[in-house]
């Protein structure tokens, strides 16, 4: 645990995903496909394969705020998946060194049918939380998420998007990581709710903690990162600070 | 704050895994959490709400009853009434159904937790437990009811109840976890199985008495595993028929070896669900 090692370190990562075709010429060619899928539990034939990320390492170091970019398709969600456990890779390797938490998604982790009050024992327990912890963090969360009393016992399928944003972003702040990993996670909110965002993510970035994000939002970057990692294809084009990244990304960006 | 600093390694892995039961137990919790979820939303927008759990078994075996009992006027063991008879069967089978047909479609249904969010993803199929356990707890109360009113006292062998209860669970459960696994990748399995589990109805002693079965096709019968298991269920639960000693032993080794084989292709085949669900 020592601060030497880096929070984040990712060496050569690969991930392809398979893109199946189901598209067979006749009810017979169907079934011997069906039947050759059976036998052997994957099809050989009907499938080709997208490489994702492509051989990419980095590091990040404790108390470190990066900022990937890269236009859409590059990768970027992919790697954060990765790191967030949802996906394996296909070969390399990423480390991480303390408590990991992501916001893959708006609203990811809620049960819409749940209300917001029902909504934060789900969220937080399958985030990996005690139930006792998050009702020792409750008052906390409620706090920070500002929503009305009476908004909290609505099922959650009801909150408008930014509502949603509030309560997620809330719990996710309200977990003790060490290394939060963001994904597009700023862009609803209201500017209020933002400046309040803007305000914990600095907090955690004195208090040691390290971010990792994803985001399209170049002044968002500007503003919070402290070195940037362009994706392209799959391939890190680049790893340095951020005007100077910010600068190339931009004119690579617009001559597309 | 938590000080210590675990390290984790994210690589690929093949082949077999062991199952991580540390790690299922750091994730209680989410086990009875995912439980309260299953019944907390099950009966919302129904107006007879948990009442179905009752009715649903009762209207079944008032069906049974009339088509077995009067139509084809087979015979309940030991004078006991058809609808006490099928009941009793329903209760066990519907332990059994509803178990596979839950832990079966959690992973569909759960796509946007399994692709979003990191979690033991064998808690799903777990958490479906609790609430056919839930049922089975209010439709026993019913089946106690029926043998009071038609004066029917329960012999001890009603101590070996919760033993077979067991069984008939994890067989369900094995059978769930790999399909549930296979359904991920073919989508075809969620079609299939209802065929599957209504042949089985039929093909176990729930509507009738195993007995009743003619010899020459005994062997067949009583390859289905379900087939001991309702047999000594019913048999500690009415005292119908003797206990079935060979047919249990036989049920509970298949058991045994369905639930672990079920649990480790689960296992092997956890880490795609992301990629393709």
């Amino acid at each position: 645990m020592s601060l030497l090692t880096p929070a984040i370190e990712v060496t050569d990562m690969v991930k392809d995903f398979r893109v199946y075709h189901r598209t067979f010429a006749s009810l017979k060619s169907h079934a011997a496909a069906l039947a050759k899928t059976l036998v052997r539990r994957e099809s050989h034939t009907g499938f080709e394969t997208r490489r994702a990320l492509n051989g990419v390492s980095f590091s990040v170091g404790h108390g470190e705020a990066v900022a990937l970019v890269g236009r859409n398709g590059s990768g970027k969600s992919t790697l954060l998946s990765i790191l967030s456990r949802i996906y394996l890779p296909t070969s390399g390797e990423a480390r991480l060194n303390g408590r990991m938490m992501s916001l893959l998604e708006l609203g990811a982790g809620f049960d819409g049918e749940l209300t917001g009050n029902q909504n934060i024992f789900f969220n937080g327990v399958i985030l990996g939380l005690s139930e006792d912890a998050v009702a020792a963090r409750y008052d906390a969360i409620l706090e920070f998420a500002e929503l009305d009393r009476q908004a909290m016992d609505l099922p959650v399928r009801m909150y408008s998007s930014g509502m949603q944003l509030r309560l997620g972003f809330a719990i996710a702040v309200h977990l003790d990581a060490e290394i939060l990993l963001i994904d597009e996670g700023l862009a609803v909110g209201d500017e209020g709710f933002q400046e309040k965002c803007f305000a914990k993510i600095e907090e955690f970035k004195t208090q040691g903690k390290t971010i990792l994000m994803v985001t399209h939002e170049l002044d968002h970057i500007e503003r919070l990162a402290d070195r940037v990692l362009w994706l392209d294809k799959g391939v890190l084009m680049r790893d340095g600070g951020v005007d100077e990244v910010l600068a190339e990304y931009r004119q690579g960006y617009a001559h597309g | 704050m938590n000080s210590s600093k675990p390290t984790l390694s994210i690589v690929p892995t093949s082949g077999w895994q062991a199952i991580n039961l540390p790690e299922l137990w750091q994730f209680r919790d989410l086990l009875t959490t995912l439980a309260q979820r299953d019944v907390k939303l099950r009966y919302r927008q129904t107006s007879l709400g948990v009442l179905w759990v009752i009715l649903q078994p009762l209207l079944a075996a008032g069906i049974f009853s009339f088509v077995f009992g009067k139509v084809a006027k087979l015979p309940a063991p030991d004078g006991i009434p058809y609808l006490v008879f099928s009941y009793a069967g329903l209760l066990a089978w519907n332990a059994f159904s509803s178990t596979l047909t839950k832990t079966s479609s959690c992973l569909l249904q759960n796509a946007n937790l399994v692709s979003k969010v990191y979690f033991p993803r064998l808690a799903l199929p777990l958490s479906t437990v609790f609430s056919t356990l839930i049922d089975f707890g209010v439709a026993f109360v019913v089946m106690i009811v029926l043998m009071l009113v038609n004066h029917i006292a329960p012999t001890l062998g009603i101590l070996l109840l919760p033993v077979w209860l067991l069984l008939i669970v994890l067989l369900a459960l094995g059978v769930g976890l790999y399909a549930s696994a296979l359904m991920v990748s073919y989508r075809d399995i969620q079609y299939v199985l209802p065929v599957v589990t209504q042949f089985l109805l039929y093909a176990s002693p729930v509507a009738y008495a195993a007995a009743l079965v003619p010899a020459k096709y005994r062997l067949i019968f009583e390859i289905n595993p379900l087939t001991g298991l309702l047999e000594a269920f019913r048999w500690s639960l009415l005292g119908t028929g003797h206990f079935p000693l060979a047919a249990v032993s036989y049920s509970a080794i298949i058991t045994v070896v369905v639930f672990v084989a079920g649990a480790f292709s689960f296992k092997a085949m956890e880490r795609k669900f992301a990629d393709v669900i």
